[in-house]
């Protein structure tokens, strides 16, 4: 009888400290949240002697800058819509103006309901026009929270006067 | 004077001497001891058949998690007993959340079945005491769906918004789990139990959304891989 007792005791004793454990969480939040499209300049001219301006047309149809008067471009990141089918955007080199048409699936993604929440994206095409631009290679189609990868290629023109 | 009390000395110690050996029993006897108690044993295994019935059981912690917070699973399971020794086990269970976070307004509802297979093993000397202290595994699946609520996200830099939400979005999880436990019987064919046990996911399929968080029978993501079960157990 004493030992059953003691038994009981004991189960009980461990039912609460596996309680306890299973209560135990951690909250797994990515710590980069940002996705960003990182451009490189690739081909003759890998560092631009112009200063580059990028600007989007926004949902509203006015336009916004994402990147100002940004000198010795090598490389450079812009963010992406979270909902369009396709961001416009415009790069200006100098007086040059070229129009860039990026092509995108966007995914909602989840991470846990203690995070907050974010879109990654899967490119499908580009476009774009050729003034001081020679071409642009899509690298890595898929934009997620890794920052390391090259998305995009840029190619300039090397005499674009 | 001194001759008499080095005889008496001498006495003392051959007479403690045999005392111990009477008491302390030789290597010898021990190993012997032993070997008759695991011929008993041997004995008593070979004359006990198989089959010696079934069990089933069911899970309180699970229970007391549903109750108290808002996820949590019913399970129950059907354990056969062969030889007192091993035990092969079929667990099946609901896993359900309804979850809600007020600081990123977002809500996860799932409501699902998984099975768990395995065995357990009674490593007890004696295997046919009324304790038992099992070490074991299980091969665990469930394939659920879930629904993600979430308001429009505002785009920062585009303006307008973006849905944010999937409903029945399909999901499926592979995991195993290492098992010790005990149990003990307490009156009759009742017999209460525990185990701790050790999650580890072997595949996943996360859906459309990236991410699962609560999986049924498996818990929530980024939650402890411990857990444990306290059983309810009756044998048939």
């Amino acid at each position: 009888m004493r030992q059953v007792r003691h038994h009981q005791k004991s189960l009980v004793a461990m039912l609460f400290t596996m309680l306890v454990m299973a209560s135990c969480s951690s909250v797994d939040c990515p710590l980069n949240n940002t996705v960003s499209a990182n451009f490189q300049l690739e081909g003759n001219v890998t560092k631009l002697t112009d200063v580059l301006t990028i600007s989007t047309l926004l949902h509203n149809g006015n336009d916004s800058i994402l990147l100002n008067q940004l000198q010795s471009a090598q490389k450079f990141s812009l963010p992406m819509s979270y909902g369009q089918d396709e961001d416009v955007l415009f790069f200006q080199t100098g007086t040059i103006k070229d129009t860039v048409w990026i092509a995108k699936e966007n995914h909602p993604h989840f991470v846990s309901v203690d995070c907050g929440v974010n879109f990654f994206h899967t490119v499908t095409g580009i476009r774009y026009t050729r003034n001081a631009l020679d071409s642009i290679v899509i690298n890595q189609k898929e934009i997620t929270y890794d920052a390391l990868p090259t998305h995009f290629y840029v190619y300039f023109k090397e005499y674009r006067y | 004077m001194h001759f008499q009390r080095i005889s008496m000395f001498i006495l003392r110690s051959i007479a403690i001497s045999l005392m111990l050996l009477t008491i302390l029993p030789s290597p010898a006897q021990t190993s012997k001891k032993e070997a008759a108690e695991k011929l008993r044993l041997k004995q008593l295994d070979d004359s006990i058949p198989l089959f010696r019935g079934f069990s089933v059981k069911a899970d309180v912690v699970g229970l007391i998690q549903k109750a108290v917070s808002d996820y949590g699973q019913y399970e129950a399971g059907l354990k056969l007993n062969l030889k007192d020794k091993y035990f092969p086990v079929i667990e099946l269970g609901l896993g359900q959340t309804n979850h809600q976070d007020i600081t990123t307004n977002t809500s996860y509802k799932t409501s699902a079945p998984y099975g768990k297979i395995g065995v357990d093993f009674n490593i007890l000397k004696n295997k046919h005491d009324i304790y038992r202290f099992y070490v074991g595994f299980r091969y665990a699946f469930t394939s659920f769906k879930f629904d993600l609520d979430h308001p429009d996200v505002k785009d920062p830099v585009w303006g307008g918004t973006a849905p944010f939400s999937g409903q029945n979005i399909s999901a499926n999880y592979h995991w195993g789990e290492l098992v010790a436990g005990i149990d003990a019987k307490i009156v009759g064919p009742l017999h209460l139990g525990w185990s701790a046990r050790y999650k580890r996911r072997i595949a996943h399929n996360d859906g459309t959304m990236g991410n699962v968080w609560y999986v049924p029978g498996f818990g929530k993501q980024g939650g402890t891989r411990l857990g444990g079960t306290f059983d309810v157990i009756i044998d048939i």
